[in-house]
């Protein structure tokens, strides 16, 4: 354990979070020092790890990244691994499970500790931690005890970049459920877009969107104080079929809160790997420090050279509760040559171009099936 | 947006047009029927445009692979010859003929004649392309007033072809309202079952409760709910193997009618052992015939087979014995009907037919179809097993997923439940 400790925490001592290639050497060591103690400690991953002939002793060359087994978060989300015991996790969290199944992670005080290096380290980029006191507006879930949500947790650490004056939901809890209510979101708006103190949004890209086509066609467009923000996270998920074009987004956040594009920042992560991908100046997901990512071909598997398309596989050394090493998610991507940016950053910038939305497809026979289930208990 | 008379308002408009509905209903009740010849003739002439191009935008952009098979099917089942036989099979001539019947004993006579049930509220489900359309489409045959629920997800299909039947036979308009109330709007939904005589619902079970309980007694409903099927294996040769794994690969075991579990009539797991060593490669064989023609449904495809190899090792800690590059066969030692993994993978048990009623009598509200498999000289006797069982469809293997015109629906016929008998004293 102390080794892993070791490893992990050079890694996020590391001053700038995109420090990029230098970091190599100790992202590999940090890799192959988790990966010894998930293969330890989670005998399932061992089962795995020993059934695909790959030993943790192995990552010792950045091409054994590459071929450490990845675990899809379909399996993430049929079955529960856990390389600490329950108790020892501080936190847990579930992804938003659209299909009905959801993942279930925990993080250690460690991994905590970890990720909030990280988030510092990472908001760095965009200028999200000020003292100055902010109002927020969280298009998304309101806390809940029984809601154990990623999302809603993320949406409610996105408010702790400033000291908080006020928080108002999108998603609010009431009577035993959650209610979605614009209508207060905007009168929210425009009372605090009178205040002297900035209005910080954070949530779902959708969500966003949604409210800012209402305020537009009702013709409540305002201008909100200087240093307010729009922070988007959570996904596009069922926006890709709508294809709203990024362009149209910031021009309506002109529009409609007087905001130009670099006041709108977005997080990309999820669940299953939760390490904070924020974008640059220019909108793209440079990769920091704490994960490498690998663009694999949709039907061999084969890593792919960059600027090609595939299934987006991400790899993190900073989470000791779960195995989540290298985890395969459900987006097509890209990963592009850094220097394309032209925003200054040199680490390659990940795009996601959409998700492989098929097994959340509710098909009849799957759903006679969760009802059998429900029967038998 | 709703419809309501042939006019498109917006969903704000919704609780002004419920508090007019029944008055509107009563109305067309008092002063209107449909003829049965308005609906077919333009359901006819809509499907004649279909077959000549003029949707063939909206149905290249519906999410499916062989959508233009899909147009052919629809045509199909569009024309007047098919809506015509659909009528004669699932009616039969008591429902579609008034008539006087001829009691012995000198008992009095009694006019019957079949009556539209009078108002459907219709819930239907999203998975389908077309489906909302379809049960609107079987309502308006009965001579119903068809209130419409659409599925969240759904993309403006429905509306489309519901507005164009209007078009063609303007008559239908006051029989049909579309409205796009959201599921958790309850007190609209509770509205208008109020004014329903029949709720038709489509979906899951948790649609299904919900719907049970929008109704009130006496209110009639018609639930087409999540099935299962399975195919069923009493001796088999080369051949059915190929079209049971054709019916397998093709459908993706995604529908209702798609199999799930594989049954033999044995005892033995060895024998259960030595049909995953003949039928792999066989599936294997199939599926790369049938390569995903989108990127979405080759790295689904791909990551699942990933997954089940991972499991496997999880699992047991030894490779899944019957799994090739996109499939795999699980054997298991259990009697369940249980769902695949989907894509290409199937549980494959033990099922002797002394043990088929019992086994399957757990599974009762779900059963579907079974694909059967055996000796000629046996399919009698299996398929009268079979349908004692509670299962509503036995077909060839390979024909599991195929639509026979004029077959029952979920053991029904639809277009019964939707009318009601009236009796009058001569």
């Amino acid at each position: 354990m102390s080794r892993l400790t070791r490893a992990r925490r050079a890694l996020i001592a590391v001053p700038d979070a995109y420090a990029g290639e230098q970091t190599d050497a100790l992202f590999l060591t940090a890799m192959r020092e988790n990966c010894r103690y998930q293969y330890e400690h989670c005998p399932g991953y061992r089962r795995m790890l020993d059934g695909m002939g790959f030993s943790p002793e192995a990552l010792t060359d950045p091409d054994a990244l590459a071929r450490l087994p990845f675990l899809p978060t379909l399996l993430l989300k049929r079955h529960r691994l856990f390389s600490v015991p329950r108790r020892k996790m501080l936190i847990k969290a579930t992804s938003s499970g659209t299909s009905g199944t959801a993942s279930e992670v925990g993080f250690t005080l460690g991994d905590l500790l970890a990720m909030l290096n990280m988030v510092l380290r990472v908001s760095k980029l965009r200028h999200l931690f000020s003292v100055r006191p902010c109002h927020y507006v969280v298009l998304g879930y309101q806390p809940h005890r029984g809601n154990t949500m990623g999302a809603a947790k993320t949406a409610f650490g996105a408010t702790m970049f400033t000291p908080a004056l006020s928080r108002t939901y999108a998603l609010v809890w009431r009577d035993g459920g959650y209610q979605l209510d614009l209508d207060g979101v905007i009168r929210a708006v425009e009372r605090h877009s009178r205040s002297r103190f900035p209005l910080r949004f954070m949530g779902f890209p959708s969500y966003t969107w949604f409210l800012m086509q209402k305020m537009a066609e009702e013709g409540r467009c305002v201008q909100l104080p200087k240093g307010s923000k729009l922070m988007l996270g959570g996904g596009w998920k069922q926006f890709y079929a709508e294809q709203v074009d990024k362009a149209q987004f910031y021009a309506l956040a002109k529009q409609v809160f007087g905001l130009a594009d670099t006041d709108v920042v977005e997080f990309y992560g999820a669940v299953e790997h939760p390490i904070l991908y924020c974008d640059c100046e220019r909108h793209h997901f440079h990769v920091p420090i704490y994960s490498r990512v690998i663009i694999r071909d949709p039907t061999t598997l084969q890593p792919l050279e960059r600027g090609k398309a595939g299934l987006v596989n991400l790899t993190t050394p900073l989470i000791q509760a779960v195995p989540l090493l290298s985890v395969m998610t459900d987006d097509l991507g890209v990963l592009h040559d850094g220097a394309d940016c032209g925003c200054g950053l040199k680490t390659p910038y990940l795009e996601i171009l959409g998700r492989v939305g098929l097994h959340e497809i509710k098909t009849c026979a799957a759903g006679a099936a969760e009802q059998l289930a429900e029967v038998r208990l | 947006m709703i419809l309501a008379n042939g006019r498109i308002y917006e969903t704000s408009a919704q609780a002004e047009i419920l508090a007019g509905l029944e008055d509107a209903i009563s109305r067309t009740l008092s002063e209107k029927t449909l003829s049965r010849e308005t609906v077919i003739d333009a359901i006819d002439r809509l499907g004649r445009r279909v077959a000549d191009g003029e949707f063939d935008e909206d149905i290249a952009a519906l999410p499916i692979d062989n959508a233009m098979s899909y147009k052919a099917q629809a045509v199909q089942m569009l024309s007047r010859a098919y809506l015509e036989f659909k009528l004669r099979t699932e009616l039969g001539s008591d429902f579609i003929d008034d008539y006087t019947t001829q009691p012995p004993f000198g008992m009095q006579p009694l006019r019957v004649k079949a009556m539209p049930l009078g108002v459907l509220l219709h819930i239907s489900a999203g998975n389908v392309d077309g489906l909302p359309a379809f049960s609107v489409a079987e309502g308006l045959l009965t001579g119903n007033i068809n209130l419409l629920k659409l599925p969240q997800a759904d993309n403006g299909l429905t509306l489309k072809i519901l507005t164009e039947l209007i078009k063609m036979a303007p008559e239908i308009a006051p029989f049909l309202y579309v409205f796009d109330t959201p599921s958790s709007d309850l007190s609209a939904l509770t509205a208008l079952a109020a004014r329903s005589d029949g709720v038709v619902v489509w979906g899951g079970d948790a649609a299904v409760t919900a719907a049970r309980r929008l109704a009130a007694p006496g209110t009639r409903l018609i639930e087409w709910g999540h099935k299962l099927s399975f195919a069923y294996l009493s001796g088999y040769t080369e051949d059915e193997l190929r079209q049971l794994a054709e019916h397998i690969v093709t459908t993706r075991q995604l529908l209702c009618s798609s199999c799930q579990t594989i049954f033999l009539d044995t005892e033995d797991m060895q024998q259960i052992s030595a049909f995953c060593d003949v039928f792999l490669p066989i599936l294997e064989a199939t599926a790369e015939r049938h390569l995903p023609q989108s990127v979405d449904a080759a790295a689904e495809r791909t990551l699942l087979q990933y997954t089940r190899r991972l499991e496997g090792y999880l699992e047991g800690g030894t490779a899944a014995p019957y799994q090739s590059a996109f499939c795999s066969l699980r054997p298991a030692e259990d009697r369940e009907l249980q769902l695949s993994d989907q894509i290409c993978g199937c549980p494959v048990k033990r099922l002797p037919r002394g043990q088929l009623i019992a086994a399957l009598r757990k599974h009762k509200n779900y059963l579907q179809t079974a694909g059967l498999i055996c000796r000629e000289e046996e399919r009698a006797e299996l398929t009268a097993l079979l349908a004692r069982s509670g299962v509503v469809r036995i077909t060839r293997a390979g024909d599991m997923s195929a639509s026979f015109a004029g077959e029952a629906h979920d053991g029904d016929y639809p277009l019964r439940r939707y009318m009601r008998i009236v009796n009058a004293q001569t």
